[in-house]
């Protein structure tokens, strides 16, 4: 178990840069996600880690030693594939034993006869048994360890994987989007048996994933990274309720988060025209973008922020998402409605919709984050 | 009575008649097959028992005695210990360089393609045209190897007891020579083979999941080596499986470089009297048919035996997929 330091570490593929400048900070027994669209450079990162590619510039260090230049082998880091990458002509128990005959047996010990005769094999041979039965046991496929890959399920093979992963000591675990290839109901179950592992085991444990579903569920923080550069690192309440960057709001969360977009006339800033009575300085942006969770819209006979037209809806049973069609369809909102409004939701209909000035946010034209319009806005809002 | 006939044959008949029209389709393909391929290794089985000859009107019965000439006369002694003194080497090297080959071909990028070309001109080249070839290279007197092999005389490669006695009495006359006739035929056949081995090694490496390879590297394979008996060796099983079949069935069928270095005898002292050439003299030059056909059975007895062997392989240590 160590810590992990990723200092401005840059890639470059050819011409391409694919990662431009990481610095994470991992510490001892956390479970960082690095999330983020596909072609963002997370896998790179998390293969520049492993020691399987070499970074451009930047340094690696585990647990206060730097490993830039070192050797995947000599790194002392499990990894779960997202192939899997079982070795397909090897059992299942001899699959997981690879790690520990790889690092602990010489290769003279390793000769089909000649090894058996060499001293200390038997003793070893038996120690490998037994970490190899507990690994097994721990992730429950005791009764697969005479099996080749071939013949297991998908949801097997993954256990397979992690059970090589885990039957020695590593420094870290990493784990390229283990769960990908598993079907919708399987991978919400591993979700949770990961997360457990995470916990009996207190290791240090690097996921990479697109499915933001998994960095929320699993992670104590996650890094969310596009175009090669990490937006924002964070515990995952923060990245929901607070993020940085409009592409991070934008990226986490299902349905999507609405924007909509906010001028500012004088002192006061106007939603499609209207003035929202929130009062700011002048030096203020002149266009700003307003972002609303779903959960933040709610429906309101009185004075509403918004109006606008039921354009589509979804009944998911404990919850109904239902976009709006504002402006005469210049722009669609998707609004979370509890069961009990549903009747207010026909196809079509007229609603108006208000929020709650603490629940929005404020991002400039680039997308930065305005806190501080944010604190004006609410401070007059409450006063008024 | 015609009416109630018909429905109680009713349900027996689409089976019938389905597997009557089964039989109908197949008949052409099984015929054309018992007829090309099972039906010619029948007849030089009866054949081998009889002292027929092509043109003559009729044969006797001779029992086992062609198939004990086989086992005791010298000259198919000698028959026997060249074919598998060729078998034996010419499959081990050629398969082993076209592996080596194959695997620092693999790790290069484009260069790579250069090589390959140049590795399988051997095996795209007629061998009769390059037994000529070499057939000049070898000459003892007026060819490039004696020749090569000369100016080394008189430096420091005369302590070698090979270029010694060359120099002092003379290079050997290989192709003359019946300690070295078979063993020049070994080598132009390994010259010749080892390229298509490198191209089927080639195709099977490019189905080794790359993924495999990182795996073995975070699992602790620190060298070359290591990886390759973890991860390229077992994933090569099959084409190997196929890649020793191959060759050991081209081996025993070599002829061409035989019969164009030697078409009057099977090499000096009959050194280099393969089987494959022996089917030729005995059946086809001298009108020997029974003789010729049972070398042929004996020939068809080694390549059954390689292709049981090859399958006890494939399903005992082999995996697929």
């Amino acid at each position: 178990m160590a810590n992990l330091k990723v200092t401005s570490v840059t890639k470059q593929f050819g011409e391409t840069p694919v990662l431009k400048g990481i610095t994470l900070d991992i510490a001892d027994g956390e479970f960082v996600s690095l999330v983020g669209p596909s072609g963002c450079g997370k896998s790179t990162l998390l293969r520049i880690i492993a020691g399987l590619e070499a970074p451009t510039g930047g340094t690696v260090a585990i647990g206060d030693m730097d490993v830039t230049g070192m050797q995947a082998a000599d790194r002392n880091l499990s990894m779960v594939f997202q192939s899997y990458a079982l070795y397909p002509h090897l059992s299942v128990a001899e699959n997981i034993a690879v790690p520990l005959r790889m690092r602990e047996v010489t290769g003279l010990q390793r000769l089909p006869v000649i090894g058996g005769l060499m001293p200390g094999a038997r003793g070893q041979k038996q120690s490998i048994a037994t970490s190899v039965a507990r690994a097994a046991d721990r992730l429950e496929i005791g009764g697969l360890l005479n099996r080749k890959p071939g013949q297991l399920s998908g949801g097997q093979r993954q256990r397979v994987a992690l059970g090589r992963a885990l039957v020695r000591d590593p420094a870290a675990f990493l784990l390229d989007e283990p769960l990908s290839n598993l079907d919708a109901k399987l991978r919400v179950q591993t979700r949770a048996e990961i997360a457990e592992l995470h916990r009996a085991l207190n290791a240090t444990f690097i996921y990479v994933t697109h499915d933001q579903v998994e960095a929320m569920t699993m992670s104590d923080r996650i890094a969310v990274m596009m175009g090669g550069e990490i937006l924002q690192c964070a515990a995952p309440e923060i990245i929901y309720e607070d993020p940085d960057d409009i592409r991070v709001a934008e990226f986490i969360g299902s349905p999507k988060i609405n924007i909509l977009p906010l001028e500012r006339y004088g002192s006061d800033l106007s939603l499609f025209g209207r003035s929202l009575d929130w009062h700011v300085t002048q030096d203020s942006p002149q266009v700003m973008q307003l972002g609303l969770r779903p959960e933040a819209l709610h429906l309101t006979q009185s004075a509403p922020r918004l109006r606008g037209r039921v354009a589509h809806f979804e009944n998911l049973g404990s919850e109904v998402f239902a976009q709006i069609a504002l402006e005469d369809d210049a722009m669609r909102v998707t609004l979370r409605a509890t069961p009990a409004e549903r009747q207010m939701l026909g196809l079509g209909a007229e609603v108006g919709l208000a929020f709650d000035t603490r629940s929005a946010m404020a991002f400039d034209a680039d997308g930065k984050r305005l806190r501080k319009i944010e604190a004006m806005a609410g401070v007059t809002s409450e006063v008024a | 009575m015609a009416v109630s006939d018909a429905v109680a044959a009713l349900p027996a008949k689409p089976e019938n008649r389905q597997a009557r029209t089964a039989w109908g389709l197949t008949a052409p393909a099984l015929a054309l097959m018992v007829s090309i391929l099972l039906v010619p290794v029948i007849v030089a089985g009866i054949l081998s028992f009889t002292n027929y000859s092509l043109g003559n009107p009729g044969f006797d019965w001779i029992g086992t005695q062609n198939y004990e000439r086989l086992f005791t006369r010298s000259t198919y002694e000698k028959m026997f210990i060249a074919t598998f003194t060729y078998v034996v080497t010419v499959v081990p090297i050629s398969v082993g360089l076209g592996l080596g080959a194959a695997l620092l071909v693999h790790s290069l990028g484009r260069i790579g393609d250069i090589y390959k070309t140049i590795y399988f001109l051997p095996v795209m080249a007629t061998l009769l045209a390059m037994a000529i070839a070499w057939e000049f290279m070898l000459h003892p007197t007026i060819g490039m190897v004696n020749r090569t092999l000369a100016m080394a005389c008189g430096t420091w490669f005369e302590v070698i007891p090979f270029f010694a006695n060359g120099c002092a009495e003379g290079f050997p006359l290989w192709l003359g020579d019946r300690d070295y006739a078979i063993w020049v035929v070994c080598f132009i056949g390994i010259w010749q083979g080892f390229g298509f081995n490198m191209v089927l090694y080639l195709a099977g490496l490019t189905s080794v999941h790359r993924e495999l390879y990182h795996a073995a590297e975070m699992d602790g394979a620190k060298s070359g080596w290591e990886k390759f008996w973890l991860v390229t060796w077992p994933a090569l099983g099959p084409t190997t499986v196929f890649v020793v079949t191959i060759s050991c069935i081209r081996a025993f069928q070599v002829f061409d470089t035989i019969e164009a270095f030697w078409p009057q005898g099977g090499g000096p002292n009959k050194s280099a009297y393969v089987m494959m050439f022996a089917i030729f003299e005995k059946g086809v030059q001298q009108n020997l048919i029974g003789i010729g056909s049972a070398i042929t059975m004996l020939f068809l007895v080694f390549v059954m035996f390689l292709t049981l062997i090859q399958r006890w392989l494939v399903e005992r240590k082999v995996h697929y997929g």
